[in-house]
């Protein structure tokens, strides 16, 4: 499978803080990926470099076979990745249909039409004219995880996508993330819940103050003697 | 015709340059720990200065007062009345976004300078009080400048060393950095804010006194202190004391070096430019600081 | 009592178009009976809707509020003006006004509006101060200090319906736009701008529209209103006190609403009018007095207290 997300030694600095410090990875399209490290070990900085909201100090990051460091987050999400928030960023004031229709541009009909498929997919099509601030946490995290589908990318980063979540509504969403994979998607979750990481990604990368400690399928991840240092300390 | 530019000239310029911008320092310092310690632009706070510089005129004009001596007043009373502001009012702006305590500021600002007018008129005033210059070589600097700024200078190390070595300072500090941890440090954080808020009025206040000698007094004067004030932040960069006192100086010397080549008129515009310029180029100011 | 608003709004909100239309015909049909006085009162009440629906365009729908909005107002009027005292016919003067404004607007806005939404109000305190010392500067053209007079011409009437227009017409904009596409994409830079530049929306360009949008009738109305004065000074076109009125109109009808603007300017006007002359610092206490007061208690004006009690659409 080809790659299609080359980060190439990653550098970002916050005052005297290296938050990113050098790390590469590289992704295959088509399979769901794992971020995972203890706090403060630069998982969420290092999507907001990926991403454009943050600049970085130094390294590459190509999407593609095209570079996309440097671009403003909105050129990126057109180039094809799509991303969530770790605190849920949905729109409070829009209501949820609007939330997904501000995302496209082009034909308003056939917007209206795939904003009301994605709500019937997450059994949300009852509350398309809520406002997205009135919804409960965890119809807003679904709003938000539909929102990133509005385009159809074909990255896309999940950052705690079962924080706070109940367990049917989790088995909801990764069974959707399982058929995003299946339709050729490529997906990178960042994730605490490890039985959620295990259970579902095929590659896990470990993050540790800002450096990529170990790499591969979550059963090696599992037993790596460094990464249960990192976890658990020296 | 081009003036000729002679080291003297400039020299004299550097220095009073300096000599401004230590007011300016210490003014702004004021805003920087409402910002810092709350996240609030304090659009209020050039009307704090105009409270302060009213106190010394009225002990003035009627007891003859020293304007200097005044600063033991005109302090402590608007220290008061902003920690009232900041118990009262501010507070409940606190953790809403940003715009908000900037609209509320606004509000404030707008009655308190037309309560001045009200009380006062929009009479010009002044406190005459010392005038003329030391004679230092070629070099001639008003007096009430270089007092200005020695009393200046002197409040901002006072307020740094609070800062630096006290409790209460180093709290106000540690809630600067992090609200959340100076809490579970133990820290009264609603206690800081009332205290960081008078201490930045009061600081206003002395930059009110110090200029009655210097400057007319009138229910508006504060707006141009106001909006210095967020320049010299913006320079310094945005959390950061010390770069205040960095930014204050190098906005007296951009001004006072602009004097040399432009009319009094424009000076303002000189201040703007600069706001314009630094925000679009580095918005964490020349030292760095945190952003909104 | 046995009277529920909500249910009072809701059936006398049928009764609101024909309302509106039976309105319209009498204040077109006004300077046929009323008053000199009334119709200049009248074109003043238009003036203020027409300025502080175009604050709202900017401020309520971005989020991004402008401090120094008469900016484009006194722009307006001093580019009216000086083309009525070189022959130019005043409509016409009043027009390019407005077009002087909206590049105001960009030549402002292109640098400020890259900033975040507090660093961007900053910028546009000191706007006011620097366009005032501009005016003054520029004394050749603009008359300086001493200010610019217009030839007389007794307009009021054809003002007064001039002034009108514009109000009708940032009114429809206003509504065109808050149920548009178009609008939900400026209401997210207000919402969390981060979240919508992540979902694709590239908030600087949109910014710069409304920015630009909200330039233009202040622009227009100011060149109206230097032909209908017919002396215009620095002071008296660029006053802090024009901001903060609108800033008040919109924060107390509702920012970010279509109706709210026109509700908060008629009910400040009147309230203008009567204290504004007399008492004009008590008059500018209060209004410091009604920001803090909406900032704290009714964040959302008086229309957004209503919709939100009474589940009223966002589109009013």
């Amino acid at each position: 499978m080809p790659i299609i997300l080359q980060v190439k030694n990653l550098v970002k600095r916050f005052g005297g803080v290296t938050a990113v410090n050098g790390v590469s990875l590289a992704l295959e399209a088509g399979k769901i990926y794992g971020l995972i490290g203890p706090n403060g070990s630069g998982k969420t900085t290092l999507f907001n470099c990926i991403t454009g909201i943050e600049e970085r100090d130094a390294g590459a990051v190509g999407f593609k076979g095209r570079r996309i460091d440097g671009l403003k987050p909105h050129q990126i999400f057109h180039r094809g990745i799509g991303r969530t928030f770790q605190i849920i960023r949905v729109f409070p004031e829009l209501t949820a249909r609007e939330n997904l229709m501000v995302v496209t541009s082009g034909d308003l009909e056939r917007a209206r039409q795939r904003a009301e498929e994605l709500l019937r997919f997450v059994k949300l099509e009852r509350l398309a004219d809520e406002y997205a601030g009135n919804l409960s946490y965890g119809q807003q995290k679904l709003v938000e995880f539909i929102r990133v589908l509005m385009t159809d990318p074909e990255l896309i980063l999940l950052d705690e996508p079962a924080a706070g979540v109940n367990r049917t509504l989790l088995n909801e969403l990764l069974d959707a993330v399982r058929a995003l994979r299946d339709r050729g998607k490529t997906i990178l979750l960042v994730e605490h819940d490890m039985k959620v990481v295990m259970g579902l990604c095929e590659t896990v990368f470990v993050l540790d103050h800002g450096e990529k400690l170990a790499e591969g399928p979550p059963g090696v991840i599992q037993s790596d003697e460094r990464v249960i240092e990192a976890y658990f300390g020296r | 015709m081009t003036p000729v530019i002679t080291p003297i000239m400039l020299g004299q310029v550097i220095v009073s340059g300096l000599l401004a911008g230590a007011l300016y320092a210490m003014v702004a310092l004021g805003l920087g720990l409402i910002f810092g310690v709350m996240r609030v632009l304090n659009v209020a706070h050039g009307p704090l200065l105009m409270l302060g510089a009213y106190v010394t005129y009225w002990l003035f004009s009627t007891l003859g007062l020293n304007p200097y001596l005044s600063l033991l007043v005109s302090m402590p009373v608007v220290f008061l009345i902003g920690v009232a502001l900041q118990r009262f009012l501010v507070r409940r702006v606190v953790d809403a976004p940003e715009l908000s305590s900037l609209l509320l500021t606004f509000g404030i600002s707008i009655a308190l300078v037309n309560l001045a007018q009200l009380a006062f008129t929009s009479d010009l005033r002044s406190v005459e009080f010392i005038t003329g210059s030391f004679l230092i070589g070629p070099f001639a600097f008003s007096k009430s400048r270089v007092i200005a700024c020695l009393f200046a200078g002197g409040i901002t190390a006072l307020a740094f060393l609070f800062l630096q070595k006290t409790r209460l300072g180093k709290a106000i500090r540690a809630v600067s950095q992090s609200r959340e941890v100076a809490q579970v440090c133990g820290i009264n954080v609603q206690r800081i804010h009332l205290f960081a808020f008078g201490l930045a009025s009061a600081l206003a206040a002395a930059g009110g006194t110090l200029v009655t000698v210097m400057v007319a007094i009138q229910p508006e004067m504060g707006a141009v202190y106001t909006f210095k004030s967020f320049l010299v932040i913006v320079l310094g960069g945005a959390g950061n004391y010390p770069g205040a006192l960095l930014g204050g100086l190098l906005l007296g010397l951009v001004e006072q070096l602009a004097s040399l080549f432009l009319t009094t008129q424009v000076n303002e515009a000189v201040a703007y430019v600069l706001l314009v310029l630094v925000l679009l180029l580095r918005p964490t100011g020349l030292l760095g600081g945190r952003s909104t | 009592m046995n009277w529920n608003l909500g249910e009072a709004l809701r059936r006398w909100a049928r009764w609101f178009r024909p309302g509106l239309g039976v309105l319209l015909v009498l204040l077109i049909l006004y300077p046929l009976w009323g008053t000199g006085y009334g119709v200049r009162v009248l074109l003043q009440l238009f003036m203020w809707i027409a300025l502080a629906q175009s604050w709202n365009l900017i401020s309520g729908l971005t989020g991004y509020v402008s401090f120094g909005h008469v900016a484009f107002f006194g722009m307006g009027a001093y580019t009216a003006g000086i083309l009525v005292t070189q022959g130019v016919l005043w409509p016409l003067a009043a027009l390019a006004g407005g077009a002087m404004a909206v590049i105001l607007a960009f030549v402002i806005g292109w640098p400020c509006l890259r900033l975040k939404g507090p660093y961007f109000a900053i910028a546009m305190l000191g706007l006011n101060e620097v366009l005032r010392v501009a005016a003054s500067y520029f004394e050749g053209l603009t008359g300086g200090g001493l200010g610019l007079s217009l030839p007389t011409l007794d307009a009021s009437v054809r003002v007064y319906y001039a002034m009108g227009v514009v109000a009708a017409a940032v009114t429809v904009l206003t509504h065109a736009i808050v149920t548009s596409r178009f609008g939900l994409r400026l209401m997210t830079i207000r919402e969390d701008e981060v979240a919508a530049e992540a979902m694709g929306i590239d908030t600087f360009r949109y910014k710069i529209y409304a920015f630009l949008l909200s330039a233009a009738a202040p622009g227009i109305v100011g060149g109206l209103a230097a032909r209908d004065m017919g002396y215009i000074e620095p002071v008296s076109v660029f006053p802090l006190v024009t901001t903060i009125t609108m800033i008040v109109m919109v924060l107390f009808g509702g920012k970010g609403t279509i109706w709210g603007p026109v509700l908060g300017a008629v009910i400040l006007f009147g309230f203008q009018e009567l204290v504004w002359a007399h008492f004009p610092h008590a008059h500018q206490v209060l209004l410091g007095a009604i920001i803090i007061t909406v900032v704290l208690a009714m964040p959302r004006g008086i229309l957004g207290v209503l919709q939100q009690k009474y589940n009223l659409p966002r589109t009013i």
